[in-house]
């Protein structure tokens, strides 16, 4: 792990906990593997690797329920597949959710299977009426806890976009 | 067994715990046998979700227990769901796997593997030790409260291997509520429980 990554996970470790986050359910994408390594090494936490990105929606949601801060991590592919369970839970219900993904297949992406993320994340997330927020450099970080809140207000779930130059760094 | 009379006999021998239902009939049959509006959550809107849900509030609330109704038609869409149950292992929690080898809320169409999935063995393989079924009514009377009462380590994991709804049971009625005020209503009484602050503002 490099130190930039490092200091990026760290800092979203830590906003993640300032948020009251204890649950956090996880699926990977390499561009996170260094969060997701720093929260399973974090005691603030509960992590949870599960087994598919909509798991990671009921239990958070159930959390929610049990007056427990949580958060799903997983990649923007991972994303795509989770529709029907927020616009059936979190809107049905109106179950408070927050989500970090990755933001793939925009430049700097090299992965052409992500190509598809790249035309249609950001369309999905608006024809869902899903706020999000991206997050491109260290001192965005601070966003996090804006929209954890956020997701309180709204009542509904919200996701936080990173970037490779976030996670990885340009190239 | 009778899928309402299974349940009718597990309301029979609830205490305190917390009840999830699933998409599929099991909103339906739980109403029907407990009128239930305050500490059952009807996750009617959850394909394959409801015992991740049901986890989530288990870990939240060590002190509760939790039963969480899953169909098998639910379980095909997410049997790796056990593993993830296996892995919290927790203790509060048992998901009942309600068996009815039909898509019970689309008008019982048929399941694939129709008769041949063990779901019990499914959940053995997954590491899950404490694994029980019943196809009766008796066994269950006479069986389930030692099963309910030992104070043992691990989550549970019960077969109930029931009939399909008949047309007539297709018509009984669904949970009455809006998805938002069964939020505050089961909110409002873990919050009671508990005194877990889950909505931020009290009335």
């Amino acid at each position: 792990m490099s130190d930039k990554n490092a200091t990026a996970a760290a800092r979203i470790a830590d906003q993640l906990a300032s948020c009251g986050v204890k649950l956090v359910a996880t699926l990977p994408d390499n561009w996170v593997m260094d969060l997701i390594t720093t929260i399973d090494h974090d005691d603030r936490f509960v992590h949870v690797p599960v087994n598919r990105e909509e798991s990671a929606i009921g239990l958070c949601s159930g959390a929610y329920m049990g007056a427990m801060g949580s958060a799903a991590l997983m990649g923007a592919s991972g994303f795509m597949t989770v529709i029907y369970a927020l616009t059936k839970i979190n809107y049905s219900y109106e179950i408070p959710l927050f989500l970090m993904a990755t933001l793939r297949g925009q430049a700097g992406d090299h992965h052409k299977h992500h190509i598809s993320n790249g035309l249609y994340l950001l369309p999905v997330l608006n024809a869902i009426s899903m706020p999000y927020q991206i997050i491109d450099q260290p001192e965005d970080i601070g966003l996090i806890s804006r929209c954890y809140t956020h997701t309180r207000t709204y009542s509904r779930p919200m996701v936080v976009l990173f970037t490779r130059d976030l996670l990885r760094g340009a190239h | 067994m009778k899928y309402v009379e299974c349940f009718r006999a597990l309301a029979q021998h609830r205490t305190h715990e917390i009840v999830i239902t699933s998409a599929g009939n099991s909103s339906q049959a739980w109403w029907a046998a407990t009128r239930d509006a305050n500490a059952s959550f009807y996750l009617d809107a959850s394909m394959s979700l409801s015992t991740m849900f049901a986890s989530g509030l288990a870990l939240a609330q060590p002190d509760l227990k939790f039963w969480a109704f899953m169909g098998d038609g639910a379980f095909a869409m997410n049997p790796g769901m056990l593993m993830v149950e296996r892995q919290m292992n927790l203790q509060n929690l048992t998901h009942f796997l309600v068996s009815n080898q039909v898509y019970g809320a689309t008008s019982n169409a048929g399941l694939p593997n129709l008769g041949k999935t063990d779901y019990a063995a499914l959940a053995r393989s997954m590491g899950l030790d404490r694994v029980f079924a019943f196809k009766t009514i008796e066994a269950l009377d006479r069986d389930f409260p030692s099963l309910k009462a030992a104070n043992v380590p691990g989550h549970t994991f019960v077969v109930l291997e029931v009939e399909p709804f008949s047309d007539q049971e297709q018509k009984l009625e669904q949970p009455p509520f809006d998805g938002p005020e069964l939020k505050f209503r089961f909110g409002r009484h873990i919050e009671s429980l508990t005194g877990a602050d889950i909505f931020g503002y009290r009335i």
